[in-house]
């Protein structure tokens, strides 16, 4: 054993230890996309960075073993803007969505192509757990939604969009009830002022994470605005009522018919652990209750929805006016993650969100590699649609029309995780010139050549378990691209270490299929 | 079809493991003239070589093509001293005359394939073309066709070979014609037929020598003239017509037939060819003159000692000029470790640019024990307007191989290597001749000179990666891998070639060796400055009056090379910047010209020595379009394995595109700051962390011109999307630049001014180079 210096820390190491492992040991994680346990250091990412406590030079962690007395610092300023950039400049010629652009555009940011995929696999339950993950109301929505996430889908590129709406709604029409379990309650009680969409939604899901939700409403009836404002051609009374009665299933107690005024709330808010404004545009008389606002609402935190008033959120039209009913059904489970941190005593910061890579529109050129995980048939449509709502076989038909946009990887993505944690900018280094994306598939994984970041893990590995072809760095530089020599199929080339290889890719440029 | 028998005989003859990879694959391209897949398939069966493996290696090095290529090559030199005279211009007037679309280097008809190479080595010829083996010098972009007319016209008249009388018992003196790079390029082979054509015919008793680079490379095809009495005359661009006035003016014929003779095949020479001797006061170059004399007298061979005097090959004249006395010595006197400390003593620094001083290194290599131990011969120069390593080996081999005897003496390696450039085959070509020398005469082998020491040597032809150059990486091409370096330490001294120890120089520190230990180290301390001792060799080119290879004490300053060797700007043209150290260096304002160069000071400028590129530019160049040529190089030769030099370096250049054709935008410059920052501190290796000093060098120096661009203006009117042309009144209207007009932008309205249609105009220059009164104007 030697003894070295991690950030003014000492620490007994075993002689010629990476950096890097012994950082990790000593609890110093530092960041590394190229580095892999079973093959060692490569050298490539340069994310693992570190300074030399003598010298203050940077250097690659991965690739320097622990020596006697040596003095080592893995994280300050100038070892994080490092980093940054290193993300930064992989970022810029990574070209892939992590999560699909329906999903972000969705201000509710619903995984569609989870339900699109579950659909159309007639999985219609687990559909619509995947629905009710983000969206309390989907019955509801599935009318009235203006669907920004249709306007987003790269199916749109190639003849039309998939129809994301029509789809939700028989999902929501398809089901029952609610297809989660409450937690059982905690003995801790929030407060829902409002029970118009927001409040609903708010109600729904920090009932779900064990707190006893009451929600209030001056009405009699729960739906705010969906009861009162919205055509019951569009939106037939049986349907609200339906999805209303799936959230209140969970556990919600509904009091109706109470005007909540300022000496109401002050008792309210003594009363409960937490409260939650859904009250609708009502800016005079909440700066009346004491809250800061502005013109067109209550001031409140942009990610976790809390006001000026500690363990008290606002979200819905008392934020700011809004025409689509699914921004503050999204805002409802927004804020059911600061409830939860807040009554955990943490900090509130709401939905965790995560970095998000993406790259614009599909060339035309790359539209048959996107068809290659779909059908070519056009949109599903029909004159009963529009009052029925998709049969079984048309919403599966339609469903099948959905490019698998979002990558594969995204739960397990180091770069994608670090590109959260160090607040990467895709776009800051963008380049001249997009390169066309393909798309490859053999046994059972997806191959991606514009997600991989050169890091040389899978071609290392081919080697090491003797593939026949396996991978190889063809080119060099900018331009160099991993793939399998003498143009020999994808087949070929992994016929033995397909998974393997997947499993062992830093990014989402190699995945395994299903 | 590919005949795999031959494949076999390669592999059999290389071997087959994977240090002979490259060696295979040169082979292979030399049959072909480009890798075919059978051929590679049939590698990798009959091999421990995998497909990953070969494919990785092709595909890496510039010199292996994957796809087939057309009957001849063009290759256009794109070095830094013919890009800054307009060899974009030549290679796309080239893509014109031969058709070709985006995307494609070979024409319809599968004849020329033209390709970019980043340095011939002949800058001083500047634009140079070459397609096959035939070299054209000074092209411009309006004489693509003639060109391709000139090579049809002699293509298959090459190859025949004159033999030459030897008797030589009565010689009346010599002639010496130069056998450099630029002097063969420039046609000295012809004129060698000539002169032997000459002796040939006319009885002549002198002796034809052929000589190493005299440096003079500005002033090529060199013939010296040296009479047993008398004094030498030196004959510039000479030609092949010249040859026997030049010869007969001053030699006699011996016999009075021969005389008779002489005189009658002169008569029949004139009748043939119809052409009279046209004055040839106008190719001599006294050596005594004032001009030459000073491009000459300011320089300090020590490298290049005896230039111009000794045949490359001809050991006994080495050995005549002290050649293998150091050597000698050496054996004699000193223990390996007094060879370190004179080596340290004299504070030779490594020559390859970043200046390690040498004598530590050997200390550390000779401390490793290891019962084999490695030495490289680094002559993989890679440098885009640099030629000093192949002049050293192509004109000085025994000085590199003593130099290198000695170093494996001091570090008691047994084991060398010479890593030439694949671009370089004259120089290959003369170090295995020059080894061959060698073993017969006992200098290379087992007990060297009865020294009881053993040494043997073998060349590795590199195949096209700049990277290489730096240590690791070379080490991992002559493994038969990717050239990728790695991070240092481990260094090469302690885990090096096979994971042995390794000594790696560069051939001009191995080429000063000699000096240093023959005589007394003071000799060589006494040269250059404090911390920078004895000489550099430089080859300087670009805009000054007289280019060429020059070796020069350090501490010599800037304006002096400029001014006393270079002759100061040609045509009359402001002195602007100095390029130094390549695309690892930086651009040196004249504002600070009076700067000593070594090491340190051009650092502190934020250029650096690197391997020795001196490029002059004039107020007509445009700095950001240097920066943007640099970078485009080293982007180009980025390996691509650590993301700052990959990625960083393709980022930086998409800015410099932007800025150069007038789509900069507000905060570019601060970008570009940024990149730089880290590309330079996040790189793995000294290619990625030195690539962004061209561009802060100027953004340092020449800021106003970056923003300038910004703004779309491109002040020296260099950057083609950000200038148009047009005629003035000057115009008398002759014609010459319609007929020259490849895409037909300007009307034929004879003896009238011409109007340039701007839409049109491809800014290809033809016009304005055709132009008598200087009449199209670059705005």
């Amino acid at each position: 054993m030697i003894q070295i210096k991690i950030n003014g820390e000492n620490i007994l190491v075993e002689d010629g230890t990476p950096l890097i492992k012994a950082a990790e040991a000593a609890g110093f994680k530092v960041p590394s996309l190229c580095y892999n346990d079973e093959l060692g250091h490569f050298t490539s990412c340069m994310l693992c960075l570190v300074k030399d406590g003598e010298n203050g030079r940077l250097f690659p962690s991965c690739s320097v073993p622990a020596t006697e007395g040596m003095s080592i610092i893995t994280d300050d300023q100038e070892i994080r803007e490092a980093r940054l950039t290193g993300l930064e400049l992989l970022l810029s010629e990574h070209v892939g969505d992590c999560q699909a652009p329906c999903q972000v555009t969705c201000p509710a940011h619903m995984d569609i192509p989870q339900m699109n995929r579950l659909i159309a696999a007639g999985k219609f339950k687990e559909a619509l757990r995947v629905v009710k993950k983000d969206i309390a109301l989907p019955s509801v929505l599935g009318r009235i939604c203006p669907a920004p996430c249709e306007g987003a889908c790269h199916r749109g590129t190639v003849d039309s969009s998939v129809s994301i709406c029509l789809l939700k709604r028989f999902v929501g029409d398809e089901n029952d009830l609610h297809p989660f379990d409450a937690l059982p309650l905690n003995g801790k009680k929030v407060a829902i002022i409002g029970a118009g969409p927001a409040g609903l939604a708010a109600a729904f899901y920090i009932q779900l994470n064990g707190y006893q939700t009451v929600l209030y409403d001056k009405e009699l009836a729960p739906g705010g605005l969906l009861r009162t404002n919205i055509d019951p051609e569009v939106l037939p009374v049986a349907v609200l009522d339906r999805d209303i009665s799936a959230i209140l299933s969970t556990g919600v107690l509904f009091i109706g018919d109470t005007a909540i005024d300022k000496s109401l709330f002050q008792q309210i808010s003594t009363q409960f652990d937490a409260v939650v404004i859904a009250t609708g545009a009502i800016v005079d008389e909440l700066r009346d209750w004491g809250f800061l606002t502005h013109a067109k609402g209550i001031d409140a935190e942009r990610n976790s929805y809390e006001t000026s008033m500690k363990g008290v959120f606002a979200i819905g039209n008392t934020l700011r006016f809004s025409r689509m009913s699914v921004r503050p059904i999204g805002q409802g489970k927004e804020v059911a993650w600061s409830v939860k941190q807040y009554l955990s005593g943490e900090e509130p910061r709401g939905e965790p969100r995560l970095f998000n890579s993406r790259f614009g529109r599909l060339f035309q050129d790359e539209i048959s590699e996107y068809l290659k995980e779909s059908v070519l048939s056009g949109k599903v449509i029909s004159n009963d649609i529009i009052s029925k709502g998709y049969t079984q076989e048309e919403a599966m038909l339609e469903a099948k029309r959905c490019l698998h946009c979002d990558c594969r990887d995204i739960e397990n993505c180091k770069l994608r995780d670090l590109s959260g944690k160090y607040n990467a900018n895709q776009r800051r280094y963008a380049g001249n010139v997009r390169k066309l994306m393909t798309k490859h598939f053999a046994h059972s994984i997806v191959y991606e050549p514009l997600k991989c970041i050169k890091c040389g893990i899978c071609v290392r590995l081919t080697s090491k378990y003797q593939e026949k072809y396996g991978f190889s760095y063809i080119g060099r530089g900018f331009d160099v691209q991993i793939g399998v020599p003498f143009n020999e199929t994808l087949e070929a080339g992994l016929a033995e270490t397909a998974e393997k290889v997947a499993q062992a890719c830093p990014t989402g440029a190699l995945t395994v299929k299903d | 079809m590919i005949d795999l028998s031959k494949i076999d005989r390669t592999i059999a003859e290389k071997g087959s493991t994977k240090t002979a990879l490259i060696p295979i694959l040169q082979a292979i391209q030399r049959e072909y003239n480009y890798l075919p897949e059978d051929a590679l398939r049939r590698v990798s069966e009959t091999t421990d070589i995998n497909p990953a493996e070969i494919i990785g290696v092709a595909s890496f090095y510039s010199q292996f093509r994957l796809a087939p290529v057309g009957e001849h090559i063009v290759r256009v030199c794109v070095g830094t001293a013919c890009h800054v005279k307009g060899a974009g211009l030549v290679y796309d007037s080239l893509r014109r005359a031969f058709n070709l679309k985006e995307g494609q280097n070979t024409d319809q008809e599968r004849k020329y394939t033209i390709e970019k190479v980043s340095c011939l080595g002949c800058c001083t010829l500047a634009p140079v073309v070459q397609i096959d083996q035939v070299t054209y010098g000074h092209v411009t972009s309006d004489k693509a066709a003639d060109i391709i007319k000139d090579f049809e016209s002699i293509k298959d008249k090459k190859g025949k070979n004159l033999f030459r009388k030897g008797d030589g018992t009565e010689i009346q003196g010599e002639i010496r014609i130069g056998l450099g790079s630029c002097c063969v390029a420039s046609g000295s082979s012809d004129i060698k037929d000539a002169v032997e054509q000459t002796i040939n015919q006319t009885g002549l008793h002198v002796k034809l020598k052929s000589v190493g680079c005299v440096g003079m490379c500005h002033q090529v095809p060199l013939v010296e003239i040296v009479p047993t009495k008398g004094e030498p005359t030196l004959y510039s661009k000479v030609k092949p017509e010249d040859i026997q006035q030049i010869v007969t003016s001053h030699f006699q014929p011996v016999g009075r037939f021969s005389r008779l003779k002489n005189k009658f095949w002169n008569a029949i020479e004139n009748i043939q060819t119809d052409q009279q001797w046209k004055g040839i006061e106008r190719y001599e170059l006294n050596i005594r003159e004032k001009q030459v004399s000073s491009f000459l007298g300011k320089q300090f061979p020590i490298a290049t000692e005896h230039r111009g005097m000794i045949n490359p090959l001809d050991i006994e004249e080495y050995k005549q000029h002290g050649g293998f006395l150091a050597l000698k010595k050496v054996f004699s006197e000193f223990t390996p470790e007094q060879v370190i400390d004179k080596i340290k003593i004299s504070g030779i620094r490594g020559r390859g640019g970043a200046g390690f001083p040498t004598g530590i290194k050997w200390e550390l290599v000779a401390r490793q024990e290891s019962a084999i131990k490695y030495l490289i011969c680094n002559g993989d120069e890679g440098d885009p307007g640099a030629f000093m390593d192949r002049m050293l080996l192509e004109s000085y081999p025994y000085r590199v191989i003593e130099g290198m005897i000695i170093a494996a003496y001091a570090v008691n390696s047994s084991e060398g290597y010479f890593y030439i450039r694949a671009e370089y085959p004259l120089a290959v070509t003369r170090i295995r001749e020059a080894l061959a020398i060698c073993r017969n005469n006992n200098l290379i082998g087992n007990n060297i000179l009865g020294s009881g020491f053993n040494f043997n040597v073998q060349i590795y032809e590199g195949a096209g990666a700049f990277v290489c150059g730096e240590e690791t990486a070379l080490i991992q091409s002559i493994e038969g891998n990717r050239g990728f370096p790695h991070l240092r330490p481990p260094f090469p001294a302690v885990k090096g070639v096979f994971g042995l120890p390794t000594l790696v120089n560069n051939t001009e520190t191995f080429a000063q060796i000699s000096f240093i230990m023959r005589d007394t180290v003071d000799q060589f301390t006494r040269i250059g400055t404090e911390k920078s001792k004895g000489t550099k060799v430089f080859a300087l080119a670009g805009k000054v009056a007289r280019g060429g290879l020059i070796e020069v004490p350090m501490g010599m300053t800037i304006r002096q090379i400029v001014e006393e060797i270079g002759g100061g700007i040609a045509n009359g043209r402001q002195f602007k910047a100095v390029q130094i150290g390549g695309p690892s260096g930086g651009c040196i304002p004249a504002t600070l010209q009076d700067t000593p160069i070594d090491y340190e000071s051009l650092t502190s400028l934020g250029a650096m020595m690197g391997s020795g590129g001196l490029i002059v530019l004039d107020d007509t160049d445009c700095m950001v379009d240097i920066a943007r040529f640099f970078l485009s190089f080293t982007q180009d030769e980025s390996c691509g394995k650590c993301t700052f030099c990959r990625v960083g370096t393709k980022r930086m250049l998409d800015i410099m595109d932007n800025l150069t054709s007038g789509k900069g935008q507000p905060g570019d410059l601060e970008k570009l700051e940024t990149l730089a920052e880290w590309t330079g501190k996040g790189s793995l290796c000294g290619l990625g962390r030195t690539a962004p000093n061209p561009i802060l060098s100027t953004l340092k120096y020449f800021r106003e011109e970056y923003e300038a661009h910004l703004q779309g203006i491109c002040p020296t009117g260099k950057c083609p999307e950000l200038i148009k042309y047009s005629i003035n009144d000057d115009c008398i209207g002759c014609t010459l630049c319609v007929q020259r007009c490849p895409v037909e932008a300007i009307p034929f309205l004879p003896h009238q001014k011409h109007v340039i249609n701007t839409d049109l105009c491809i800014k290809c220059d033809a016009c304005r180079q055709v132009c008598p009164v200087d009449a199209v104007v670059v705005k």
